[in-house]
């Protein structure tokens, strides 16, 4: 399938930012702003990388997982599908769709391992049913295309295939994944966003090359910058804001 | 959704539940008609829930994730899915045909005692070509093409129409499964190329023309092209016996003909001396009973090719003169357009009525549930499930720094966010363009 992304599903399910920036009604009744919703979800993306790192999956996994968490939300509601446990199930979904299995025992495992947090503590019988609410929920759509498949192709095209450009733009693509940006844009303009921006830092004179790419730089610019504006914003996302938010979720309305 | 017996499930009302048409590793097929007019005929396949606890069976998720993203007149078609949270259960909808190519076959070789006409096989050919085609300009590799996964659709407005099926993964089903030799369903090495045998790490869609080509054989002499007994051991066993009736036909492969098979594991180690053992070629066009200057055996050559590189392509075999002369290849593949040929009634699938959902004999003492499951390859059957996972070989990216590389990297990634101020007027104002940052 990596020949058509143009027919692929995800092409055709992108959302428009709006469609992804609604806070569900049942959670708006719990006090849950847009903010707050943004910043559960960047911390879930972290939860999934940080239980990742545990069970030791590739990267192209954990954006596997953080793409389905994303597309959950855009469908059900955080008072009813507990981000605290739809995060460690998409990435046990998202490992058996990317064909390297982790076992549920495991992840449970890792979990009390994480989060003393008795609201974090969920057993292998949780993580199964929630995998088949949750492949309801994607409406069995289940292949994602990610930014990385065509970074390295692009670098080197771009010729900025060293070691230092490859590993700035790779953590930058990891890092489009505490946004939504997955949801919204096809994944070679995310991963055409980060190198503009490597190579912007870099000082490395990409103009020619960009101009010659048959792609639209306006929307290759306005995804570098909310990257950048993501940066920005990310020193005020504190512990205890995200604690906050999630404490909302518990409160009765 | 009550107290979790099938028969309460909501979803389930949608069908007229008719019986149980198939089996294996994965679970049981039932055949089943929609209620809400136009009424049609489904396959329904149950998913079995993975015995060590660990949910949706890893096949079934491939399965769905594949069928999810294509279309095509010749790939059977997912109508549906299902859950029964109460046990766990998955259920995938398929639309319903009612034959395929083994059972085909085999009732003009047991039934019928004569040939399958030359419209017919070109057709299916053509059709099972097309469909295979399509999957492999989207990076799909089937990787378990056999008869008994070729489906051909029964009357209606569809008849005659081929549909390539059992998109699952095999390689899951490499590690110790429970065998399938419990109802007498044999796991089949027959269709396997020579590369895979030779112990191949890389698949490519080569694999699939291979089978192609012993299909092909198949529908001309009734009988499988290379019928090697196969080594039943936990992990892919060396197929010595395959591989000999392989040679046998084609003659020995040569590292002039196929040069990278220098580097092939089994070639290579040679613990079964397979390179210096010398075979008569009997020529292939004996056994098919081609003439050796006929576009049919052309055709059949190329596909049979040893070098996988130089094997024919679904889309370049869809151009050979093969299909360009008469008879023409059709859409109904089972009923030709010309007068005189005789159509050919094949036999419906049989159906088990007195097994249910659950899986569980209605009948204590049933004659037609040993009549069914004795010999019933079915249309999902034979056991094993086949894959296609080679477009995510494709797809996966093996490059670039581990999870615990790139978490060093954002380690340093401060110095990003300190100056993005910069670099977003820089990105303002390059190249001229305005933009709208957020």
């Amino acid at each position: 399938m990596a020949a058509n992304f143009w027919t692929s599903s995800h092409y055709k399910h992108l959302l428009e930012q709006e469609d992804v920036d609604m806070v569900n009604t049942l959670d708006k009744e719990k006090g849950i702003t847009l903010e707050d919703f943004k910043l559960i979800k960047m911390h879930m993306a972290n939860y999934i990388l940080k239980l990742a790192q545990q069970v030791k999956v590739r990267q192209r996994v954990v954006a596997t997982a953080v793409t389905y968490m994303r597309r959950v939300y855009t469908r059900k509601s955080m008072a009813e599908y507990d981000p605290r446990l739809v995060a460690p199930t998409c990435l046990y979904l998202a490992s058996k769709a990317e064909e390297s299995t982790v076992q549920a025992r495991l992840l449970a495992f890792y979990i009390k391992k994480l989060y003393a947090d008795d609201k974090y503590r969920y057993e292998i019988k949780d993580i199964l049913e929630m995998e088949m609410k949750i492949l309801e929920a994607l409406n069995y759509y289940l292949v994602v295309y990610h930014p990385y498949r065509s970074l390295s192709p692009l670098l080197q095209d771009a010729g900025l295939n060293d070691l230092n450009m490859t590993q700035l733009t790779w953590g930058l693509v990891n890092d489009t994944y505490k946004m939504d940006l997955i949801l919204v844009h096809p994944p070679h303009l995310i991963a055409l966003a980060c190198i503009y921006i490597a190579s912007v830092l870099r000082d490395k004179d990409t103009t020619a090359w960009f101009e010659e790419l048959r792609v639209d730089m306006n929307v290759v610019k306005n995804i570098s910058m909310e990257i950048l504006d993501f940066y920005e914003s990310n020193r005020m996302f504190t512990e205890e804001r995200i604690n906050v938010a999630l404490q909302k979720l518990t409160l009765r309305p | 959704m009550g107290d979790g017996r099938w028969s309460r499930a909501e979803w389930l009302q949608q069908y007229d539940l008719l019986g149980k048409i198939g089996e294996g590793t994965y679970g049981l097929v039932f055949l089943a008609r929609t209620k809400s007019p136009p009424s049609k005929s489904i396959a329904i396949k149950k998913f079995k829930q993975s015995k060590d606890g660990d949910g949706v069976s890893p096949t079934a998720i491939r399965e769905i994730m594949l069928l999810r993203e294509i279309t095509h007149e010749n790939v059977v078609k997912l109508v549906n899915v299902h859950i029964n949270h109460a046990d766990m259960s998955l259920y995938l909808a398929f639309d319903y045909a009612e034959h395929d190519l083994y059972e085909i076959i085999r009732h003009h070789r047991d039934k019928l005692n004569h040939s399958i006409n030359q419209y017919t096989v070109k057709s299916l050919l053509w059709q099972l070509l097309n469909g295979l085609s399509y999957l492999h300009s989207n990076w799909m590799i089937h990787r378990d093409l056999k008869p008994s996964n070729i489906l051909v659709m029964g009357e209606g407005e569809e008849h005659g129409v081929i549909k390539i099926a059992d998109f699952g993964l095999a390689r899951i089903y490499q590690a110790p499964l429970k065998p399938l030799s419990d109802n007498g369903v044999v796991v089949t090495i027959w269709y396997r190329a020579p590369e895979l045998l030779l112990g191949a790490k890389h698949y490519t869609s080569a694999v699939d023309m291979w089978a192609v080509g012993c299909i092909f054989a198949e529908l001309l002499t009734l009988k499988p092209l290379f019928q090697g007994a196969e080594v039943k051991a936990t992990s892919n066993p060396f197929q010595l016996d395959q591989l000999d009736k392989i040679f046998k036909v084609l003659g020995h492969p040569t590292l002039e003909k196929w040069p990278s098979l220098a580097s092939l594991p089994h070639w290579q180690q040679d613990l079964q001396h397979i390179q210096g053992h010398k075979y008569d070629n009997t020529g292939l066009y004996n056994v098919v009973h081609l003439s050796p200057k006929s576009p049919a055996y052309d055709l059949l050559s190329k596909m049979l090719e040893y070098d996988p590189r130089k094997r024919i392509t679904a889309a370049q075999a869809l151009e050979h003169e093969y299909f360009k002369i008469e008879p023409l290849p059709g859409r109904n593949a089972l009923v030709p357009c010309q007068l005189g040929e005789k159509i050919v009634n094949y036999p419906t699938r049989p159906v088990d009525s007195s097994t249910d959902l659950e899986g569980t004999n209605n009948l204590q003492h049933s004659l037609t549930v040993t009549a069914v499951s004795g010999n019933m390859p079915g249309a999902h059957g034979h056991g094993r499930w086949n894959e296609l996972w080679g477009y995510l070989e494709a797809t996966r990216c093996s490059t670039g720094p581990s999870a615990a590389t790139v978490e060093k990297e954002r380690a340093n990634g401060d110095a990003r966010i300190s100056c993005t101020a910069e670099v977003k007027t820089i990105i303002r104002f390059s190249a001229g363009r305005e933009t709208s940052g957020r």
